[in-house]
């Protein structure tokens, strides 16, 4: 009687069973070494280098290339070229920071809303501004940053260039992420909960405030992490319908001088700085998605995770 | 006039061209537990929504306690819903959630602890008040879900399949509790159903639904031995419906009908119909004996298959034409003097075989209807296709 | 009349439509309108004194002269439109599937092999969206200059070490191209993969398909729709970069046409052909925008 690889059968006399000889390599539940593999790969080239360059932001020298030494003088000290002390730098990141903070406080609200009456009010007009909305999330950003700038100087110059005329961009922009992200929650949590509080009494109104927006929490506070964490980034309509270079945020300055002009390591340094600000967002916003589901029981890292994301 | 008292007046609802809802009207007494009952897509659960509110009728009213409240928002109605998905606020503990209607109320907050407390021990649930929701099995969610309609002291409690999510046996534990809590707290329960073994045990009376109308309404007793048509007959329980033709119409002497080549006498039913008709008869009234004996309403046929069901035992018998049956026989301890294949007579008696007018479609059309998308359950499943 | 005047659910209506408002009248105003403003732009002509184009607003007044002098670029002689339009579908679309073959496997392995460590994966491979752009470009701005860590690797195992990478390598770009947008690439298909029932793919087992087979005639049929859906999210918005370009090379030779919009959008009296060529690309996207569209839409109102 053959018997299984790697495994003594002890066999009764009669009737025995005969065991097929199994292919060394063809256990059904191996795991795939391979696949696995292929990912750490993967995984290693898209974060090592995100790790060089937050590592050169730290160099003594000027050079982006060669280390030379530990230093934190591109962030703080008596430095000219440092963040803390150059104008220029320093302006450039509270910039981004009131760009990120406008546009979060102003589109997540409008977009929560938008989400909600388009998901309730049927009809036609509600089904083309969904796609209209849809397609403000296909598009290529420079499309839509060529026709801003040409819409405030052209036809409503009251918008002026500059910080207004970002924000209303990067507001239009990201109307996208709260409006799919709670539309997406709103239909999983369905009519019952606000008809339930309706026959217990509650106005149309009341229902939302009392039972809708405590379920849809999670999905707005996903959504304002991400439309921050977007706006820090952002970079082509900014450009685009930029004034001064006071109106300049960290991304469009790191941009404009990758080919010259600041030290290389100060903007690994900005980089770096706008990469603190995400992360810092980043982790709240997970923290908080958890801490707001824990009475709901499909809500796990996982979930969580991929609803920071935008999933 | 003692609470609760509906009145639906030609209520109508269209989706449409789907007519959901088609002229109906009924009357529940207060304190009354009324059961909606029908297959999927009856228009049961349309006509629960337009009582609570979340629908509005297009035509027709509703009246509760002398008032139309066919076109009040739901939250004005003197009305409660238990939701067939208990609907609990995921982020309220138990006893806010119970809370949450009371707050409309202008009860002091005092009031409110002491009503929610109550409402808690009614269902059993007391000292669950701080638990959330994910929590609690789903039992215990359907009793919260109860509490919460019920602490509000509606006229009406509207109930729509909340036994659904529940196991056969929990199911049947809370048939009886809810039961209980209805006479307890003397409140009008309107219930629907698709279950007819649930809506026979809890109600005082019953209205089966078929296609947004009511086909019967009357005492669970009185729809299940006296259906009025095919379909009623069907829907409750087996039915065992043939094809047959009146001899003699009833009226001047007893009704015969004709069942292929034997004629048999009827004495229940509708004894005047004439030409073609519907026989039915309950499986726990046919007889069968040995194939030599004789004696009226008796025909023979053959046993195709016995089905062993704890207390019971099923039989399924064919009949010389070709008829399929089922009989119900208690299990005694005594055996049974037949097995599959023996040959036997079998006798329907005439004060058992019900006359039912023919709706123009086939037998097996009528069990589909009947069945819509149900799971099947053996104890009250139709006769095999004849 | 059907007796719809219930005071109630009308009112019902009334709120979601104001709901609604401020985000339509946003979209409206900041991302219809502007593209009118384009078209009057492109339509419009030129004021020779300032070299400022001047738009035309009557849509029945709209010249083409600007469309004229675009097409002349494109495929007359000296066109340099044409080579860009053609490199920008080109690199796209080896991009496209470089980053597909890389992100699906990953996708597939940590959607339905990373058991107990599929958190932490899933940590990793979002952590790129909150790392900026610019940052991860960046990043390889460094590495490949000149006497940085790339060229040093390449020289210390024998290979010539002094490639300028930067200076206007196609690959360089296409390289940029992936390693931007793959993270998107990976996430839809993780979520798409990850919502694929697993019992369809026991059932194909049970019937006597061996892994692969299960995987060829089951799993990728059945993530069909997410491969395209992913496709779509990745390559309509990297037909319109420029910035990869700009970064990674700045070199004439390997332009897309973003950078050319954004040339004529910078050089002066040359916004109308700007505005002329945006909205080629526009139209071009369009199809597969609104089958994206369309789709999604379908989508989620099928779940509603």
């Amino acid at each position: 009687m053959a018997s299984v690889i790697g495994e003594p059968v002890s066999a009764p006399a009669a009737g025995a069973v005969i065991e097929r000889r199994r292919r060394p390599l063809g256990n059904p539940w191996r795991r795939p070494w391979g696949l696995e593999g292929f990912t750490v790969l993967y995984i290693a080239w898209s974060i090592l280098p995100i790790a060089v360059a937050v590592l050169f932001s730290f160099n003594k020298g000027a050079s982006q290339a060669t280390w030379q030494g530990f230093s934190t003088k591109w962030y703080v000290g008596g430095w000219i070229q440092s963040v803390a002390n150059n104008p220029e730098l320093h302006q450039a990141v509270i910039q981004t920071l009131r760009l990120a903070g406008l546009t979060t406080v102003i589109c997540v609200p409008i977009g929560v809303a938008f989400a909600i009456g388009i998901d309730r009010w049927r009809g036609r007009t509600s089904g083309g501004l969904n796609i209209v909305m849809i397609f403000s999330f296909v598009i290529p950003e420079l499309l839509l940053a060529v026709a801003l700038f040409m819409l405030v100087t052209q036809l409503l110059t009251f918008i002026a260039l500059g910080t207004t005329a970002e924000v209303a961009g990067l507001v239009v922009w990201n109307l996208s992420w709260p409006a799919i992200i709670v539309r997406a929650r709103l239909v999983t949590i369905g009519k019952t909960y606000e008809e339930a509080a309706a026959d217990l009494g509650a106005s149309q109104l009341g229902a939302i405030r009392r039972v809708l927006m405590p379920m849809l929490m999670p999905a707005i506070f996903a959504s304002t992490v991400l439309v921050f964490a977007s706006t820090i980034d952002d970079f082509v309509i900014v450009e685009q319908v930029s004034s001064t270079a006071a109106t300049q945020p960290m991304s469009v300055l790191i941009y404009s001088n990758v080919h010259g002009g600041l030290q290389g390591p100060a903007l690994n340094a900005l980089a770096t700085i706008m990469l603190f600000f995400s992360l810092v967002v980043a982790v709240i916003g997970y923290v908080a998605y958890r801490w707001m589901t824990r009475g709901e029981r499909k809500a796990g890292a996982t979930e969580a995770l991929t609803s920071i994301a935008g999933m | 006039m003692p609470g609760g008292h509906v009145q639906l007046q030609s209520l109508t609802k269209r989706f449409d061209e789907v007519t959901a809802v088609d002229d109906i009207s009924l009357e529940i007494e207060g304190g009354e537990f009324f059961s909606l009952l029908g297959p999927s897509g009856c228009g049961k659960t349309t006509t629960l929504r337009m009582v609570a509110g979340f629908e509005p009728p297009t035509s027709g009213s509703i009246v509760l306690d002398g008032v139309n409240v066919a076109r009040l928002a739901p939250n004005r109605r003197n009305v409660n819903t238990v939701f067939q998905s208990y609907a609990l606020f995921p982020f309220l503990t138990v006893a806010e959630n119970v809370a949450f209607g009371l707050k409309y109320r202008s009860v002091s907050k005092a009031e409110i602890t002491t009503r929610v407390g109550e409402a808690l021990e009614l269902v059993q649930l007391a000292g669950y008040e701080k638990r959330r929701p994910n929590q609690l099995s789903g039992g215990q969610q359907q009793r919260v879900a109860l509490a919460r309609a019920l602490v509000l002291r509606p006229a009406v409690l509207l109930l729509d399949e909340p036994l659904g999510a529940l196991d056969a046996k929990l199911r049947r534990t809370l048939q009886v509790e809810l039961n209980a809590l209805q006479k307890q707290v003397g409140i009008t329960f309107l219930y629907v159903t698709h279950d007819q073994e649930e809506a026979l045990t809890m109600s005082d009376r019953l209205a089966v639904m078929n296609r947004g109308k009511i086909a019967q309404l009357g005492t669970p007793e009185q729809v299940y031995s006296e259906p009025t048509d095919a379909y009623v007959a069907d829907f409750l329980g087996v039915s065992n419906l043939m094809d047959a033709t009146v001899e003699t119409s009833g009226g001047a002497g007893p009704c015969r009908v004709r069942l292929g080549e034997f004629v048999l006498g009827a004495e229940a039913g509708d004894l005047r119909a004439t030409g073609k008709v519907k026989l039915a008869i309950r499986p726990e009234r046919i007889h069968l004996h040995p194939h030599e004996s004789t004696g009226a309403n008796q025909m023979p046929g053959m046993v195709e298959r016995l089905v062993f069901l704890g207390s019971t035992t099923q039989i399924f018998v064919r009949l010389a034409n070709g008829a399929a049956l089922q009989a119900l026989e208690r299990n005694d301890g005594k055996g049974l003097p037949y097995s599959q294949g023996t040959p036997v007579r079998i006798e329907l008696p005439a004060d058992a075989l019900r006359v039912l007018p023919d709706p123009g479609v086939g037998v097996s059309e009528i069990h589909e209807e009947t069945l819509g998308d149900l799971p099947l359950d053996l104890a009250t499943s139709a006769a095999p296709h004849s | 009349m059907r007796g719809s005047s219930r005071t109630d659910h009308r009112r019902g209506r009334l709120l979601w439509i104001g709901l609604a408002a401020p985000g339509a009248i946003w979209l409206l105003v900041l991302f219809v309108l502007p593209f009118y403003a384009m078209l009057s732009v492109a339509g419009g002509g030129i004021n020779a004194f300032f070299q400022t184009s001047v738009p035309i607003w009557n849509p029945l007044h709209w010249s083409t002269a600007n469309l004229s002098m675009v097409w002349s670029n494109i495929v007359g002689s000296g066109a340099f439109i044409g080579p860009a339009m053609l490199r920008t579908l080109i690199y796209t679309g080896i991009a496209a599937l470089l980053s597909l073959a890389i992100a699906y496997p990953v996708a597939y392995f940590v959607s339905r092999y990373a058991g107990r460590r599929k958190a932490l994966y899933l940590v990793l491979l979002i952590a790129p969206f909150w790392v900026s752009y610019m940052m991860r470009m960046l990043a390889w701005i460094d590495l490949l200059q000149q006497g940085g860590f790339f060229n040093k690797a390449l020289s210390s195992v024998g290979l010539p070490g002094n490639t300028d990478w930067l200076g206007g390598k196609s690959v360089t770009v296409i390289l940029g191209l992936v390693y931007g947008y793959i993270p998107y690439l990976i996430l839809v298909l993780y979520a798409g993969l990850d919502r694929i029932d697993g019992s369809l793919l026991d059932a194909a087992r049970d019937l006597g398909l061996s892994r692969w087979r299960t995987f060829w005639r089951v799993t990728v049929p059945l993530s069909k729709p997410t491969i395209i859906a992913g496709t779509f999210i990745t390559v309509l918005p990297m037909i319109g970069d420029y910035y990869t370009n700009q970064l990674m090379s700045a070199a004439p030779g390997t332009t897309m046409i973003g950078n050319v919009i954004e040339g004529q959008l910078e050089a002066a009296g040359q916004t109308g052909q700007g505005a002329v060529l945006s909205l080629m690309l526009l139209i071009v996207l369009l199809i597969p925008m609104i089958y994206y569209v369309i789709s999604t839409a379908r989508a989620s109102r099928e779940y509603a």
